[in-house]
């Protein structure tokens, strides 16, 4: 049994053959396979610990199937989500529109999950700019429409993959602290003489 | 989780401390700032809408299956349909049935109805054979006591010839007795427990509050099922909280007692809130066992599994997911459960990489999991999830790699359960003709054996034979048992008509008259004079 602890779970979502899984490959792994399974490559669960600031967090990446056919069940894998990272292609335009259908599930049934859209496969439109079919701008609307994040990845090149998780893992770290700001408040180390105001106190 | 990490941040003021509700009362981080009380309403409804929530689902999942199967069996029956419903009707007719065989044997008034009792006999005999011989397969790895217990089954269940102790000992560990559970199991465990706990400060606290829980349980055996989840729990959350703030445990340490405690408690409830009679959990296990017999004819290809069985290390994985998928059905602590599940998870990434030379994605896995899940069939899936849901740790559950293999799982038997044509790529027509058994020869089961299940046709014939052995043996015993009735009934006769009844008046005599051995005793005793 594995040991590993983990403190958020993370969705991937995205239609069949957009990446995601050579995106969870190349950030864990720092590889980018190529064959004929480009697709394909990757293990389905993963367990990644992240430094931030002066904590650790470990997410737990979760694959899921793309396939339309399993598309009914995705409820059941996203529910409990801290993050879900909804990718689509660059190059093919249908996968976003799909991806759209991601994001309003998630919205409607798991409002406490963040969203971050990913367009994967940014190596091919910068080498050939017609390939790129959908905009990024129209993008950065959507997005600041749901109030989500926006990122364009390549995991070939490895562009901003490390930037897209650390950004998540950031997040959660300060969604899971804004309970507590640091900045402000009184510290209750014993050697203070706020010590008094404990809950046993009142 | 993210509470653990917002202990560390302890610089707040005042107005920080309170409880986030404003209600006046102090907060407190463990509780994301709310105080008990709030903390406690949140927890409850945010718990009342998940379980309303996945209720829906499951609800909306089962009525488009009904109706999915209104339409493809409306008009035709299936035979091994009908030997099913004899089963299913076997199984809730349990308890009655148990009277009724065991009177048949002896009132001759009920042998009318013994043609036909035998015959659905044979026939859930059938159906238990095609069972075990999975089971046989499956478990060869598995310990005695789950032998045992299928042992069991073959002569109270099928037969029920049983004695009558142990029948209403069969019967008793049906219905909620928290009191009949100290098997040899349960003992172990309990051994393991507080050999375990020996070497930790709060081992005596935290045994008492243990063996407190499972005892008051024993006094909610009428609750249901959601209630009795949510008792466990509280108690996990309970306990987990005062280990880490009055122990003052490491996360990892307090996990590792949390392990431990689960085993214990959930060895010592298992019999009586696995599968609740106030559920409807067998039925639904009922319903998906059917439905995964009448799918038998779902191919690797159609599903779009990517695994070769004609490599011999694939196909030798293949086995040992399906082995690993029905051996959880005999494990009691839900964390064994899913080990099970992610043992069985770890053979199928296995098989495809073997199959493809590259390491597995989600796209490949979950057809592969449905694909095992078709071929195994496993025993009691429904109220093994629900059991898992309600009773497992809920850290493990939602975010640790065993939780995903286990939400993989649901999400394989939701698709079976809703699966339909163009979820297999196939024309509506196909799909139909299929699932009617209208494929000319292909429902036969030998065809069955053959395409989907990987176990020698010797094995199985030898089981019928041996089954039928069984069955001549029985009735043989049954003309016996007869025989000897009416035998008993001729010399009685007999005796009666030999010494027919006569009072005769007995002459008083001294009571010890009748004692041969008088002779024996020592003489009375003489008084006898001592000079004093």
């Amino acid at each position: 049994m594995t040991a590993m602890r983990v403190d958020a779970k993370v969705v991937m979502l995205g239609k069949e053959s957009v990446g995601k899984t050579s995106l969870v490959e190349r950030y864990v792994h720092h590889r980018f396979l190529v064959g004929p399974y480009q697709n394909t490559i990757g293990a389905a669960f993963v367990a990644k610990s992240i430094n931030v600031g002066d904590k650790v967090i470990t997410l737990g990446i979760w694959d899921t199937a793309g396939s339309e056919r399993y598309e009914a069940m995705s409820r059941i894998y996203y529910r409990g989500a801290r993050a879900a990272i909804v990718c689509y292609d660059l190059t093919d335009n249908s996968s976003f529109q799909r991806a759209r259908f991601w994001v309003k599930e998630l919205q409607t049934f798991e409002e406490h999950c963040k969203i971050y859209l990913c367009g994967t496969k940014n190596d091919l439109v910068e080498g050939d700019r017609s390939a790129r079919q959908v905009d990024f701008h129209d993008v950065q609307d959507f997005v600041e429409e749901i109030g989500a994040q926006h990122i364009e990845t390549s995991s070939k090149t490895g562009n901003n993959v490390d930037a897209l998780f650390m950004k998540v893992a950031e997040d959660f770290s300060n969604s899971a602290f804004e309970l507590l700001p640091e900045e402000k408040g009184v510290n209750l180390d014993p050697k203070k003489n706020s010590y008094l105001y404990t809950c046993c106190h009142h | 989780m993210s509470q653990r990490s917002e202990r560390r941040g302890i610089h707040v003021d005042q107005s920080e401390l309170l409880c986030k509700k404003g209600c006046g009362y102090y907060g407190n981080a463990a509780w994301q700032g709310l105080c008990s009380k709030c903390w406690r309403e949140e927890y409850q409804r945010a718990r009342q809408k998940q379980i309303q929530e996945d209720w829906e689902l499951a609800e909306k999942l089962q009525r488009e299956e009904d109706a999915a199967y209104a339409s493809s069996h409306g008009s035709q029956s299936q035979p091994s349909l009908t030997a099913f419903s004899k089963f299913e009707e076997k199984k809730t007719n349990e308890k009655t049935r148990k009277v009724t065989t065991v009177k048949k044997f002896f009132s001759p008034s009920s042998r009318s109805t013994t043609k036909k009792e035998k015959e659905r006999d044979e026939e859930r005999e059938k159906e238990r054979e095609r069972e075990r011989g999975e089971k046989v397969q499956g478990r060869r790895e598995s310990h005695g006591e789950t032998l045992l217990r299928d042992l069991k089954g073959i002569f109270t269940h099928s037969w029920e010839i049983g004695s009558p102790t142990e029948e209403s000992h069969e019967a008793k560990s049906h219905s909620p007795s928290f009191v009949h559970q100290s098997s040899v199991e349960t003992d172990q465990v309990s051994r393991e427990f507080v050999d375990f706990l020996k070497s930790l400060k709060p081992g005596r606290e935290i045994h008492k509050q243990s063996r407190a829980f499972v005892e008051s349980m024993g006094n909610k055996k009428d609750l249901g099922a959601d209630e009795l989840s949510e008792c466990v729990q509280d108690f996990y959350q309970n306990m987990s909280d005062r280990l880490l703030t009055h122990f003052k445990g490491s996360s990892e340490k307090v996990e590792r007692v949390m392990d431990q405690v689960e085993k214990y408690i959930m060895t010592r409830l298992y019999k009586s809130v696995f599968c609740p009679e106030t559920t409807d959990d067998e039925k639904k296990d009922l319903t998906t066992q059917h439905r995964i017999r009448a799918l038998h004819w779902v191919t690797i290809q159609m599903l779009c599994v990517p695994v070769d069985e004609e490599i011999p290390e694939a196909a030798d994985s293949v086995v040992k997911a399906i082995t690993d998928i029905i051996e959880m059905d005999s494990k009691r602590v839900p964390r064994d459960k899913l080990a099970c599940i992610t043992s069985c998870s770890k053979h199928i990434f296995n098989a495809i990489k073997v199959t493809k030379k590259e390491p597995a994605s989600a796209d490949d896995f979950l057809p592969t999991l449905i694909y095992i899940v078709l071929k195994a069939n496993p025993p009691r899936l429904q109220s093994n999830i629900q059991y898992i849901t309600r009773f497992c740790n809920p850290s493990r559950l939602m975010s640790g790699e065993d939780g995903y293999y286990f939400t993989n799982l649901c999400c394989a038997v939701a698709f079976i359960e809703k699966l339909d044509a163009h979820s297999l790529n196939l024309s509506v027509e196909d799909f139909e003709r299929h699932m009617c058994g209208g494929g000319g020869g292909d429902v036969s089961p030998r065809r069955r054996s053959e395409s989907l299940s990987p176990w020698p046709l010797e094995l199985l014939s030898a089981l019928q034979e041996r089954q039928q052995q069984v069955l001549e043996e029985a009735r043989d015993l049954q003309a016996e048992l007869q025989r000897w009735q009416e035998g008993v009934a001729r010399e009685v006769q007999d005796i009666l008509d030999k010494y027919p009844l006569e009072i005769k008046r007995h002459a008083a005599h001294a009571i010890d008259s009748e004692n041969d051995e008088n002779d024996r005793l020592p003489p009375p005793l003489q008084p006898q004079v001592f000079a004093g």
